[in-house]
């Protein structure tokens, strides 16, 4: 499964464009969408599922072209999990996602079966009978996370998956997506890049409706090394300036001062000592690289 | 299925609101004789079929959940509509049944066939109420949902069916639209027990309901 975007642009009624020329190849495995808000993510994504049709430009799967057409065909591919979703709050865990399943004609059976399977896997098994407007932020998540996954698409869309999980299942579906991805596609966008780190080979960086960078992500952080720096100062007066001047990554005070992690182009005229660049600095870099 | 769409659509507030409607109506609507309260029911049901149906589908739309709707098939976005529609529908029905019996309770009306001034029963009325009910339920129920569909609002759904609302249930209704006016049971002559006219009423808000089931597929498709 591979979806290709050609020359894709979204402009809205308003006439503010959202995705502006767009060119993007997302092959099988897990694809991370890294973007400040606004890029234009959630669009790109609304424009995958068919909710959103492009203004100009082509998208395809398979070589399926995206048309009024080919819409139910290339619909019955796709699994999505939306950034903000309330799912029935009247209804149960299990009856939710039987109704889900069943929306998207799954056979009854096979339902059940992939029900009690994903939710094992999503730690929901204890919850199935708990109301919807019972569960927690990171549950219902979960939940949402489920029903994107019942028709098995061969391309599933997460909109910011990890939201509001604690670290122990964040691990646990990021670890679920990767088994997923096995001869499928998953586009996974967040703002976490910590949890494309985790799971991705390959990712694309959005800002202002453009692709800033394609590509694997060792490409990515091999293009920010030499360019991330550490450096240790005195007082927090000496650190507001150099916020001033770098793009700072990370800020740690300690009993000594204070050591702040920086990006810069050239070495900075301070004492500082080059590190290896994490996808963080990398996705820093080249924002700031960009503007 | 059915029961998933009966807690979907009918969750307990929106019971609550319905039953609270008519006890209010059949304490506050005055009336003296038994055949009045059909004509006191008719236009407020349809208000409250209104408010009822709205969110059919829209609250799929405020929940984000119509972005997941739209990747199954038509067939059966459509056949979770109207399952949700029969179901609220006869909930609706129902409740005009019940508020039709609090009237007696609440009012004790006089029976003109008791007095010998009329020749249709107490029976035959309240027979002629419900089918008079089911249409004008069925009718601005699907006329709200339908709205709402096409501006995506539920409020808006309910606005533009209250226009319409204005319109048919006044004076000016009575006068232009005398028995194809979408409340010619209302506006009947309920001392002619035998003038059947008001029915022409009933057949156009069917025919509409046809129309507007066939209209739905192609908003939803269109609008999400």
């Amino acid at each position: 499964m591979s979806i290709k975007i050609s020359d894709l642009t979204v402009t809205f009624k308003n006439k503010v464009t959202a995705i502006n020329h767009a060119d993007l190849e997302i092959p099988n495995g897990v694809f991370g969408l890294l973007g400040e808000n606004g890029a234009g993510k959630t669009t790109l994504m609304r424009v995958l599922t068919t909710v959103l049709a492009p203004t100009s430009g082509t998208v395809s799967m398979d070589g399926i072209l995206y048309c009024e057409g080919n819409y139910p065909k290339i619909q019955r591919q796709i699994g999505y999990l939306p950034q903000e979703i309330d799912l029935y709050p009247s209804l149960t865990v299990q009856e939710c996602l039987e109704y889900m399943g069943d929306l998207a004609g799954v056979p009854k059976e096979e339902c059940r079966k992939r029900i009690q399977y994903y939710l094992e896997k999503t730690s929901l098994t204890e919850h199935r009978k708990k109301k919807m407007r019972q569960l927690s932020g990171g549950m219902k998540r979960r939940v949402g996370l489920v029903q994107a996954l019942l028709n098995e698409p061969k391309f599933l869309i997460v909109d910011e998956p990890t939201t509001g999980l604690d670290p122990e299942e964040r691990i646990r579906i990021r670890n679920l997506l990767v088994d997923f991805s096995e001869n499928r596609t998953v586009l996974f966008s967040t703002h976490v890049v910590e949890d494309l780190a985790a799971v991705c080979n390959q990712l694309a960086v959005m800002k202002k409706g453009q692709f800033l960078y394609a590509g694997s992500m060792k490409e990515l952080v091999r293009a920010a090394k030499g360019h991330v720096w550490i450096c240790r100062l005195g007082d927090e007066v000496q650190a507001r300036e150099i916020e001033k001047k770098y793009h700072i990554s990370s800020k740690q005070l300690s009993e000594d001062g204070v050591q702040i992690r920086l990006i810069s182009e050239k070495m900075p005229n301070i004492d500082c000592v080059p590190v290896e660049p994490t996808l963080e600095d990398a996705y820093i870099y080249i924002s700031g690289q960009q503007a | 299925m059915i029961m998933t769409e009966r807690k979907i659509s009918l969750p307990a507030y929106k019971l609550a609101y319905a039953f609270s409607f008519i006890v209010i109506l059949s304490l506050i609507r005055g009336i003296i004789f038994s055949y009045e309260i059909g004509v006191a029911m008719e236009a407020p049901m349809a208000i409250l079929a209104m408010v009822f149906c709205a969110d059919t589908y829209t609250q799929e739309i405020t929940s984000k959940r119509s972005e997941i709707h739209r990747l199954c098939s038509m067939k059966r976005r459509l056949s979770s509509i109207g399952m949700r529609m029969v179901v609220q529908e006869i909930a609706l029905f129902a409740l005009s049944a019940i508020g039709y019996g609090m009237f007696y309770v609440f009012q004790h009306p006089q029976s003109l066939y008791k007095a010998g001034q009329s020749t249709e029963s107490e029976l035959q009325m309240f027979f002629i109420f419900l089918v008079a009910m089911v249409v004008t339920l069925w009718f601005w129920g699907i006329l709200s949902n339908l709205l709402a569909c096409l501006f995506r609002n539920m409020w808006a759904g309910i606005g533009c069916g209250i226009a319409l609302w204005l319109v048919t249930n006044s004076t000016w209704g009575e006068k232009v639209l005398d028995n194809w006016n979408l409340f010619s049971y209302a506006f009947r002559n309920v001392m002619d027990s035998q003038d059947f006219g008001w029915l022409y009423g009933k057949v156009l808000c069917l025919l509409l309901c046809v129309l507007m089931t066939l209209l739905m597929p192609k908003i939803i498709k269109k609008r999400g």
